[in-house]
């Protein structure tokens, strides 16, 4: 560490631009000069904080340079380093493993497809200077040789996921693997930044720089609204970070495709099929058997953005499977040159995608948010972004994914799935243009984390409480953790809380040292209690103490302090497999076998579990763009082939339904006030003229200091229609209050639904629609007491510990292709959920969830905002005989609603139906057969998406 | 909720239990006893106070309807690690306390039994293999196809329905169930009728009835026939 630190102090004493030895920089120059390059300013002064000793954030909006801008500090001390022995860099291959230069750098990358292109780049690098430094991946999918070489040495440059980091930290040895260690690079800090994964890299780090103090710590992120506070989160609150800023942003086009007949454009829906002809026109712009032509013709092509291929973004996997689809039935001659890729396929799979797409070998790639990262696909020349953004920063991140060519420009052309997304694109581009780029909220006090990191800390070694409470509080997330919470969740890890005083058998870490004899004790007492045919024995697996263990207890022997570690060699095996954060729901592995064969088959992918359950042996279901029939489902293993009908259901897949920001938001209500005056510049808003002006016919388009209510019955019942044009999230929040508010005290149902224009209230009965009860029902009076109180909060904070009940280690991990482990201990989160409601009420993990609940999903800050804003704007109230544009939508989604009834359980159930099969095709329900899947999890109804017209809606309702 | 079945008079109660009342016997189904404690030793903490809270709901039933005969219908105990001193304990004062010592318990072993144990002698259950000739109704853990004319009363599916609302909107939910197949007694086909889990810490499957099927779903404090759509 010495050598580190005399270059460092060199280059702060002569000033910022002579930092580093000058042979260092010229041979980094040369570098740059052999690649054709020359570097950015904003790279080198990102190499001068480096060297000077500081850490902080390279952010800019491309991709362009900031890899190498991270990376060229730690080489360019080294080679300094080196020029101070008077040595020259060696040049040549890498030397052999063993005797490379030791760990330097770790590499936090957010996606495991990302490690290997990063460790490829950055080995360019070490190549063309001939350094005799190693860059290695550690993620997940590392094969096992490798791993084993790692334990014995880590590599001069460790590329890793934040799972896969803090399973090396759950190793004992892991203080001396990271004792070199120099310097951090956090890559894509914006992803990982305000998720659980963020907190746990938070977490890391800090162990990371106890380990080697004076390690520096850089992220590289992309533009968010808020960098400084990011880079705060990313250096603990004592930290004071360098911003340094990349390049300005390549032009960027944002076009719209209008569709042709306004009128027969659908109100709803998020398919989007009605533009399939445009997206494969402009698809088409790619080379089509014309390289035949000569190179110029080539290159002016490109200059007019054709040629190359095209991604096509969805925002849901489901979508990108339709699309895939239906691109192929239309086009059968594209078969080959068309790719799906999103995040449930195979990783295999998606690497082939992606080296055909690098090879130009692809004309189209119909993908999710699976290609928002990574590295660059130089052959891609434009985006398609299929339905609204819903995000400013979204938008501007995949349309930086094409035109990578020097001086070329960014090209994003929205497709909107229905009329009003015309709007929403236009309000992209709006708040694109004046730099409003939506921020990113760092979460706080995650006790599920800290209570999996306190597990991996003990089991990595061991630690004194009160050195890791320091350490824990030294992050951002945990800067405020209360000593009761600190207490509580040390307790929850050693004794399971408060209820379990009496039982010993639980306990996942335990003390060593002083006191370690009453431990011991407790563990003798566990005893076998058993009279049947098949004996207890007292288990090995459960109780005793392994040899890591022991080596530990050695030192608490010698007088010091008293240390944690982990319980047991088992419980340490068990909780390595549940590191992580990343959680989903449970998926199963997805096999396609061919013929009469009912074994072996390649693997597809994976599929979530509450989707296969609703499916019965035959069924059809469309996956990787294929029809398959589900053959059988064995352990976590679903074997399917191909079917020979030719449609098939498609899979919903979980989340990726983003919601309005606040900055779409706001832009949205400027595009609206436009039109409301009139106003109709844009293309988009020219093309949805025709809708707007119906709805300022039959209704009004709101002004901005205008909240419209349109109230509308039916057959179906009575509607309020709200309209605060705020966002989903904020509306799901008000729905649930105003629906808890009306049936507060009576019994009464009311149905609310939400999208990212308004809200719907729906009951049987006529409900009070006068200015005053309205107002009532939206008053931000008693906001955070009614949204706890709602039983929907109850039903969203038990969706919410599904992640936190995995997290905090209670889910026993069990993965795709294998059998369960521990079939005794699976329990679902539900299961949990109500356990703790009933038995230990003040577990804090329950608190969590409501927090989480009200902070993350109903945004409750943003909530009180917005009922603010509508106190102060005048109400407008039309009573109509019609659903206008503005609430057919609401009217038809539905996707969300939640359902809110004070009136008994016995009278909800009369309401309510079972669903029964036909007798002649269950011959197998006849033998008591259950559906498969583990029901203890809610499977959430298969919804269809609305259609486009009262009609179709009708029909898919009816099913 | 009370209901011919078999030609019997049954009735589902919303503590999950059947009561005969010609047999005088009260049949529950997967205890699932220790579970909680089976997790405690791998590591993950369930409060107490679920055995507990079996223990005295089925004190209060047997209490209530006067039961001379408990039968249960197999997974008594969770798994072999579950066999915790406290929980073992727990049990056998229960066994003893309360009036219960005059009732008889019998016990059809289960999947999780077989590898959990036969309960200890002190706690005076008789264990045995189903199927099981008891009265008009054949007893055994997991459900199989009926023979005719055969009434077959099983447990470990621990069975829930998924409610939709009527009129097609949002806002369904899920409950536990009594599923049964068949049962007017001049249908000589035999059926099948399935008791929801007992213990609380147990969870659910969703069934798939058919039509023709009877299902009722349990409430907080009572049982609901469910109706059916096609």
């Amino acid at each position: 560490m010495g050598a580190s630190f005399r270059a460092t102090e060199r280059g702060v004493l002569s000033g910022p631009d002579a930092v580093g030895a000058p042979g260092a920089w010229r041979a980094v120059e040369a570098w740059f000069a052999a690649q054709g390059w020359e570097a950015f300013e904003f790279q080198r002064e990102a190499w001068r904080a480096y060297l000077r000793g500081e850490s902080g954030l390279i952010h800019a909006p491309t991709g362009v340079g900031k890899t190498l801008a991270a990376w060229m500090g730690p080489v360019l001390e080294w080679l300094g380093e080196r020029a101070d022995d008077g040595l020259e860099p060696a040049r040549g291959a890498q030397r052999e493993r063993e005797r490379a230069e030791p760990l330097r750098v770790v590499w936090v990358t957010p996606m495991r497809a990302l490690a290997s292109d990063t460790v490829l780049s950055l080995l360019e690098v070490v190549e063309g200077l001939g350094l005799p430094w190693t860059v290695e991946k550690r993620t997940g999918d590392t094969a096992g040789s490798l791993k084993k070489k790692q334990r014995v040495q880590l590599p001069t440059c460790l590329v890793t996921t934040p799972e896969s980091l803090s399973l090396l930290l759950s190793y004992p040895e892991c203080r001396e693997r990271f004792a070199t260690l120099r310097c951090i690079v956090a890559d894509e800090w914006h992803e990982l930044m305000g998720t659980k994964r963020g907190v746990q890299t938070e977490l890391c780090l800090a162990r990371l720089r106890a380990f080697a103090p004076g390690v520096r710590t850089w992220g590289v992120s992309a533009t968010l609204g808020n960098l400084d506070e990011a880079a705060k989160v990313l250096l603990g609150p004592d930290g004071s970070p360098t911003m340094v800023r990349g390049m300005m942003p390549k032009d960027v086009e944002i076009r719209t495709l209008i569709p042709d007949e306004i009128e027969r454009f659908p109100w709803a829906g998020h398919l989007g099929l009605r533009v399939l002809p445009q997206v494969l026109e402009v698809v088409e712009k790619g080379p089509h058997g014309q390289r035949a032509k000569g190179q110029m013709e080539e290159g002016k092509r490109e200059e007019n953005g054709e040629g190359g291929a095209t991604l096509i973004f969805t925002n849901t996997r489901s979508q990108a499977e339709i699309w895939f689809k239906r691109i192929l039935d239309e086009r059968p001659d594209l078969l080959g040159q068309v790719a799906i890729h999103h995040g449930s396929l195979d990783r295999s799979l998606r690497a082939e995608v992606e080296g055909l797409l690098s090879d130009a070998r692809l004309r189209c790639v119909v993908c999710t948010s699976s290609l928002d990262l990574g590295v660059d696909f130089s052959p891609v020349e434009r985006v398609v972004q299929l339905g609204s953004p819903k995000g400013v920063a979204r938008l501007l991140q995949r349309a930086g994914r094409s035109g990578h060519r020097p001086g070329a420009a960014s090209r994003v052309y929205g497709a909107p799935t229905n009329a009003l997304e015309l709007v929403e694109f236009a309000a992209a581009r709006d708040a694109a243009r004046r730099g409003e780029i939506e921020g990113r909220r760092p979460l706080e006090r995650a006790l599920d984390v800290l209570v999996q990191h306190l597990v991996t800390v003990a089991a990595g070694g061991g630690f004194v409480e009160e050195e890791l409470k320091r350490e824990v509080r030294g992050t951002w997330a945990f800067r405020n953790l209360s000593d009761r919470e600190w207490a509580w969740c040390m307790d929850f890890v050693h004794r399971g809380g408060e209820s379990l005083r009496v039982y010993p058998q639980y306990a996942r870490i335990r003390r060593v040292g002083r006191d370690e004899g009453t431990e011991a004790r407790r563990h003798e007492e566990e005893e076998a209690w058993g009279e049947g045919p098949n004996r207890y024995e007292p288990g090995k697996a459960d109780g005793s103490p392994g040899p890591l263990v022991k080596a530990a207890e050695g030192d608490g022997q010698s007088g010091e302090p008293v240390r944690w570690v982990v319980a047991s060699d088992a419980i340490a095996r068990v909780h390595r497999l549940g590191i992580g954060t990343i959680t989903s729901e449970m998926v199963m592995q997805v096999k396609l076998v061919r013929g009469a064969r009912t074994t072996g088959g390649t693997t597809l992918g994976t599929i979530e579990e509450g989707f296969i359950s609703r499916l019965a042996v035959g069924d059809r279901f469309v996956f990787t763009g294929r029809v398959l029939e589900l053959v059988k489902v064995r352990g976590m293993t679903v074997y399917a082939r191909k079917a020979r009908q030719m449609s098939g259901i498609v899979p919903r897949w979980d989340g990726g339904r983003f919601p309005l920001s606040t900055q779409m938001a706001a832009a949205l209500r400027r595009k609206l006030d436009e039109a409301r005056r009139g106003v109709y510049a844009d293309p988009e808003m020219a093309g949805v003229r025709p809708v707007l002006e119906l709805q300022r016919a039959w209704s009004v388009i709101p002004a901005p200091d205008e909240l419209l209510v349109e109230v509308v019955t039916t057959q179906e019942g009575f509607h309020i229609f709200v309209f605060p044009l705020d966002g989903r999230s904020v509306h799901e929040g008000l729905g649930a209050l105003a629906a808890y508010r009306l049936t507060r005290g009576r019994p009464l149902s009311v149905t609310a639904s939400a999208n990212d224009y308004g809200l719907e209230l729906l009951s049987p009965e006529e409900l009070p629609s006068d200015e005053a009860s309205l107002r009532a029902l939206l008053s931000p009076e008693g906001l955070v007491e009614d949204l706890l109180g709602s039983l929907n909060s109850t039903q969203m904070a038990r969706r919410q510990f599904r992640d936190i009940a995995r997290i905090a280690g209670l889910i026993i991990p069990a993965y795709p292709g294998t059998a369960r482990p521990q079939r005794y201990v699976q329990a679902s989160s539900d299961m949990f959920f109500d356990v703790f409601e009933q038995f230990d009420p003040g577990n804090m993990l329950l608190d969590q969830a409501r927090r989480e609940v009200l902070e993350a999903q109903l945004e409750v800050s943003r909530l009180r905002a917005t009922m603010e804003r509508l106190a102060g704007m005048r109400m407008t109230i039309k009573r109509l005989d019609r659903l206008t544009p503005l609430a057919f939508p609401l009217w038809a989604e539905q996707l969300r609603s939640v359902h809110a009834s004070s009136e008994p359980w016995s009278e909800k159930i009369a309401k309510m139906v079972v669903r029964l099969e036909a007798e002649a095709d269950e011959q197998a329900a006849g033998r008591g057969k259950p559906a498969r899947g583990r029901g203890a999890k809610d499977g959430g109804r298969g919804r269809g998406s609305a259609g486009a017209a009262p009609a179709a809606r009708r029909s898919t309702r009816a099913r | 909720m009370r209901v011919e079945w078999a030609g019997e008079e049954l009735e589902l109660l919303a503590q999950r239990a059947v009561w005969w009342p010609r047999g005088a016997t009260l049949m529950v189904a997967d205890l699932h006893l220790g579970k909680a404690a089976a997790f405690r030793s791998a590591g993950v903490p369930v409060p107490a106070g679920t055995t507990a809270a079996d223990l005295s709901r089925l004190g209060m039933l047997l209490e209530a309807t006067g039961a001379r005969v408990l039968v249960i219908l197999g997974d008594l105990l969770h798994a072999p690690t579950g066999r915790a001193k406290e929980t073992m304990e727990a049990v056998a004062a229960w066994r003893a306390g309360g009036g219960r010592a005059g009732v008889e318990m019998l016990l059809v072993r289960g999947n999780h039994d077989r590898s959990a144990g036969d309960p200890p002698r002190q706690w005076r259950m008789a264990a045995v293999d189903g199927p099981l000739e008891y009265g008009p109704f054949t007893l055994v853990h997991e459900p199989r196809p009926a023979r005719k004319g055969e009434w077959l009363v099983a447990g470990h599916l621990h069975p829930a329905v998924a409610l939709e609302r009527a009129d097609g909107r949002a806002g369904g939910m899920k409950a536990a169930c009594f599923w049964a197949r068949g049962g007017s007694a001049a249908d000589g086909r035999g059926g099948f009728l399935i008791l929801p889990a007992f213990g609380v810490f147990t969870g659910m499957k969703t069934v798939r009835p058919r039509v023709g099927d009877r299902v009722f779903a349990v409430g907080p404090e009572r049982v609901v026939e469910v109706r059916g759509a096609a």
